[in-house]
């Protein structure tokens, strides 16, 4: 990439002054993203226009001003006090609430402890000494023994239920070992594959470094010189939200080029992307609509690496 | 033109200065966007006093009506501070996002009349540039009309054309009646002089 040429192909200053197509002014915030020599010069540009302009002024209306400024609000000063006041209503008519609340509860639960002890013993007082029931002692032994049937059966329905519950934990165990293990052997399969491109010199590899988006990301291309095959690993990005998907850009001749989406479940694996062209300078990745775009949106890059 | 360029370019440097401090509060442009972004009065009266009468002589080139032009300026100035939260300084100088906002306003404006921003006369046009300038002759001082005079006047009209009015390349060279290399050209050269003398 010939910056110094771009520079003075006039693109930048189409762009400044507003004359490019959406496509042209997607290119040049490609570029000057990447290079900063562009980023400078187009800052330049724009600066100079900017004193250019200072320079031809014409004076609005005087009362322009005042008029303008009385349709804005700033929050500052004036919501702080508002914001402030609306809290301490809510509090208060929460207070109400609360204290309605517990005045309608109590006479409730007064009444109730009134009625119980009153009542019932009452009705006891009056009938007891009438009905004294004698039981036989069969009946006395027949209840022990019930009882304790009762009690050695449910202790025994208890062995049998922890039994079948310590089976069912064993099972899960298993279970959990077992993923662990493809998990790991998953792992150390593609370690593996990664550690044998990284070490194959037929890849370069290209590193993309999370941009202001999302710094924490890292994404690196392998980029098979003798067959232009790209390979993706992802070694952090964040998921990507419904309805979107991660897609891969190469820039040749200033253009970006579509290298197709990231597969939604991109952890630990590699991922295969459209051939790269000989003449592709950098890679980026985006967050664009499922299925992808035919053209980046800059706002949404997460990564991006120089070759 | 000739004289110009004999000027020692260090006093340039310091008249741009001088003349650029109208305004009390001092922001940097970095301070200014983040005061802007938190919606403080003063970064808005700062960023009107000190951009306001560029932003209306923008508008008026395209409306010439003054009235029309103060609700075009008054619009956009609200636009502005509405929508500050999505102005991303990555993009580009926060002036250059702002005279978008006002420029696209006065097309928009322009169109709603029903007459083309680009069917101006262009003979008025010119005249109305030279009034322009010899308005500017009459009230500056020596050393800004050497500024305001640095571009040659066939370069002066088409950036006033492409920067202020919005006009495109190729309407500039249909208006004209100069080839689009030309447009493209001069309009290179202009730029570049421009951003000699004002080293930025």
């Amino acid at each position: 990439m010939n910056i110094q040429a771009y520079i003075e192909s006039g693109i930048l200053e189409e762009y400044v002054l507003g004359t490019v197509s959406s496509q042209e002014k997607q290119e040049v915030e490609c570029m000057s993203h990447i290079y900063p020599e562009i980023k400078e010069e187009l800052l330049r540009t724009e600066g100079a226009l900017e004193q250019y302009a200072l320079k031809h002024q014409t004076l609005p209306p005087a009362s322009l001003k005042d008029a303008i400024f009385a349709q804005m609000n700033f929050d500052e000063a004036a919501e702080e006090p508002e914001s402030a006041e609306t809290d301490a209503v809510e509090t208060v008519s929460a207070l109400q609430y609360d204290s309605d609340n517990t005045v309608k509860k109590l006479p409730v639960e007064i009444v109730k402890e009134e009625e119980q002890p009153l009542i019932p013993p009452g009705i006891r007082s009056g009938e007891q000494p009438e009905a004294v029931v004698i039981y036989p002692a069969w009946a006395k032994f027949a209840v022990a023994a019930s009882i304790i049937f009762a009690a050695l059966f449910g202790w025994s329905a208890m062995k049998v239920s922890n039994v079948e519950r310590e089976n069912r934990q064993y099972a899960a165990d298993i279970d959990l070992l077992k993923s662990d293990m493809d998990g790991l052997r998953k792992n150390a399969e593609h370690n593996q594959t990664l550690a044998s491109l990284y070490r194959n010199p037929n890849y370069k590899v290209v590193r993309m470094a999370g941009l202001e988006k999302s710094p924490q990301s890292a994404v690196v291309a392998m980029w098979d010189t003798k067959t232009n095959d790209i390979l993706l690993d992802v070694q952090n990005l964040p998921a990507a939200p419904e309805g979107k998907q991660y897609q891969l850009w190469t820039i040749v001749d200033g253009k970006p080029v579509d290298m197709g989406v990231l597969d939604g479940d991109f952890d630990s694996k590699i991922l295969k992307m459209k051939q790269a062209q000989s003449g592709a300078v950098a890679f980026a990745i985006t967050l664009e609509k499922t299925g992808g775009n035919p053209s980046p949106t800059m706002e949404e890059m997460y990564v991006m690496g120089k070759v | 033109m000739g004289n110009f360029i004999s000027l020692p370019i260090r006093n340039v440097k310091f008249n741009v200065k001088r003349l650029l401090a109208t305004s009390k509060v001092k922001y940097s442009e970095d301070e200014l966007v983040v005061a802007l972004k938190r919606n403080e009065r003063a970064a808005f009266e700062f960023l009107y006093d000190h951009y306001s009468g560029a932003l209306f002589n923008i508008i008026c080139k395209t409306l010439r009506d003054e009235e029309r032009a103060a609700d075009v300026l008054q619009e956009s100035f609200l636009k502005i501070w509405k929508n500050i939260a999505s102005y991303n300084p990555e993009k580009g100088r926060l002036f250059t996002w702002i005279l978008n906002i006002a420029r696209n306003g006065a097309i928009d404006a322009a169109r709603v009349e029903g007459r083309k921003p680009a069917m101006d006369d262009i003979d008025d046009r010119a005249a109305q540039n030279e009034r322009d300038t010899s308005e500017e002759l009459s009230t500056a001082s020596s050393e800004i009309k050497s500024i305001v005079n640095m571009l040659r006047p066939e370069r002066k009209i088409l950036i006033d054309m492409a920067y202020f009015q919005g006009y495109t390349h190729e309407e500039i060279s249909e208006e004209l009646k100069i080839p689009l290399g030309t447009v493209k050209s001069r309009i290179r050269t202009a730029l570049q002089e421009l951003k000699h003398y004002f080293a930025v």
